[in-house]
């Protein structure tokens, strides 16, 4: 059984890696050379979030690490920034996920989204304390509303077609024990 | 069981947590590395795309030809109307094409009348989109051609008609081209008939603004913008696009490149300008001072008859 765990858990992390280039080969795609005047959410850091607060052990903090740094190299961001920005904000969502585990979807959403502003408020002024050309940032603001707005969905795609669910009573944890 | 596991991520919490922080540490240090040493970070990350993307190669062509499909069906709709469209273009443009011949003709004649010697024909090399930027924050795009084709950085790709941006960032197989609506872009150009020297910067929008104009009331709308050549960003004389004025009163430029259809990109080959460095070497030939004694100064004459041959070709 134990073996059986072990098999789910790794899995699942693969899938996690699988979703991450998928994300960025769709969006890779070469559909759109026209400068577009909003912008899509940012599905990988919705994706690491809803999972983390579900199941923290599906996403080791040195895969969203490698996850977010290779999109920062090919979508050709400030390499490492937002990866770091995102590795600090997943972990203090993993030290918040018991905690969080037993309130409601509303109360996750918040801090979920309270974390998604921070953040880029924080990428933000590093950028432009270390006067980095920027984006205009009505098109940040559209990223982040987005992404906020598109939360519930990941969180309902993960746990419909993923089964990432919450850990209930009774279930078998990653180390074959249970809660 | 539990107290057991609990143990267990008591003893290995503050490992997990050096670890954590030596990642955060590490890229933080990749980005303040970028930030110092750009150029060095920057060869890394097309080496990593030029690893990763020709392998998503195989799926990216009939993703991409497939959704391009499903968008043309709706003009399928009306295509008997276009085809009217099209031919009555076609009548004007006939009308258009004497008319250029004849001027061509004219000007051959006049010029051969000068005996004036034409800078020579840029060379092309012609790459196939691959991807674009994937964010909305990156106006550029990656093309097929690399450093194996000989692609350097800071040369101009064009698509048949006008200037679509400058490569910056060759990997083996694929080059990146930062188009010239992205907020990095900087290209120095001339303003024809008035021949005002300006900027165009990149702001994220369709048809990016000009910005440091000599005289800004000489400038029309209408009016051809050219690249200039200035500061040897790339040869002078490409097409940009034409001058318009937005509500706002600002002087922008529509690009003369087709940006919502990017898939074939050509990229100019430019070895850059013979110089004039001192005023001697115009007026004779650099000679050996010391005849015989050093034997560096005879194999220049050669090395320059090479660049002078680079550039014809």
């Amino acid at each position: 059984m134990g073996d059986n765990a072990a098999l789910q858990l790794w899995a699942m992390r693969l899938l996690y890696l699988g979703l991450g280039l998928f994300i960025m080969f769709f969006s890779l795609l070469p559909m759109q050379t026209l400068p577009r005047g909003w912008a899509g959410p940012d599905l990988i850091v919705a994706l690491t979030f809803a999972w983390i607060l579900r199941r923290p052990e599906y996403v080791p903090p040195l895969l969203v690490a490698g996850v977010i740094l290779l999109g920062d190299l090919m979508f050709h961001r400030p390499p490492g920034l937002w990866a770091a920005l995102v590795l600090i904000a997943a972990e203090a969502l993993r030290a918040r996920h018991i905690g969080l585990r037993d309130l409601t979807f509303a109360v996750e959403w918040v801090s979920v989204a309270t974390t998604l502003v921070i953040m880029t408020l924080a990428y933000r002024t590093i950028l432009a304390v270390l006067l980095v050309d920027q984006a205009p940032l009505g098109l940040s603001f559209i990223q982040l509303v987005m992404t906020m707005i598109c939360y519930p969905l990941v969180v309902l795609v993960s746990q419909s077609v993923f089964g990432v669910r919450k850990l209930a009573p009774g279930d078998i944890d990653a180390l074959g024990g249970r809660t | 069981m539990a107290k057991d596991r609990n143990q267990g991520s008591d003893y290995t919490a503050p490992l997990k947590r050096l670890l954590l922080g030596l990642l955060v540490l590490c890229l933080i240090g990749l980005f303040l590395l970028w930030r110092i040493d750009s150029p060095r970070v920057e060869r890394f990350r097309a080496q990593v795309i030029d690893r990763v993307v020709p392998s998503f190669d195989w799926a990216m062509a009939p993703v991409t030809g497939a959704v391009n499909i499903l968008r043309d069906f709706q003009s399928y709709q009306r295509i008997y109307q276009q085809n009217q469209e099209l031919r009555r273009e076609l009548q004007q443009m006939k009308a258009w094409k004497e008319a250029a011949l004849q001027l061509e003709q004219e000007n051959a004649r006049l010029l051969d009348l000068n005996n004036v010697q034409l800078d020579p024909r840029l060379t092309f090399v012609t790459g196939v989109v691959l991807a674009d930027s994937g964010s909305p924050f990156r106006q550029s795009v990656l093309i097929n051609v690399g450093g194996r084709d000989g692609i350097v950085d800071g040369w101009a790709a064009m698509d048949g008609l006008g200037l679509v941006g400058r490569i910056s960032g060759v990997g083996d197989n694929t080059a990146r081209v930062i188009l010239l609506t992205d907020t990095s872009s900087r290209i120095p150009v001339t303003i024809q008939p008035s021949g005002q020297q300006a900027l165009l910067i990149g702001d994220n929008t369709a048809s990016p603004p000009i910005d440091f104009i000599e005289d800004a009331d000489k400038v029309r709308p209408g009016d051809r913008v050219l690249t200039s050549g200035d500061g040897e960003v790339f040869p002078a004389g490409l097409l940009v696009g034409q001058v318009a004025e937005d509500p706002g009163g600002r002087v922008r430029v529509r690009l003369a490149a087709d940006y919502e259809r990017l898939e074939f990109l050509r990229v100019l080959r430019n070895y850059g300008h013979e110089r004039v460095l001192d005023p001697g070497s115009l007026i004779q030939p650099s000679v050996p001072i010391v005849q015989g004694a050093d034997p560096d100064p005879k194999p220049q004459l050669p090395a320059e008859a090479q660049t002078s041959e680079a550039i014809d070709g």
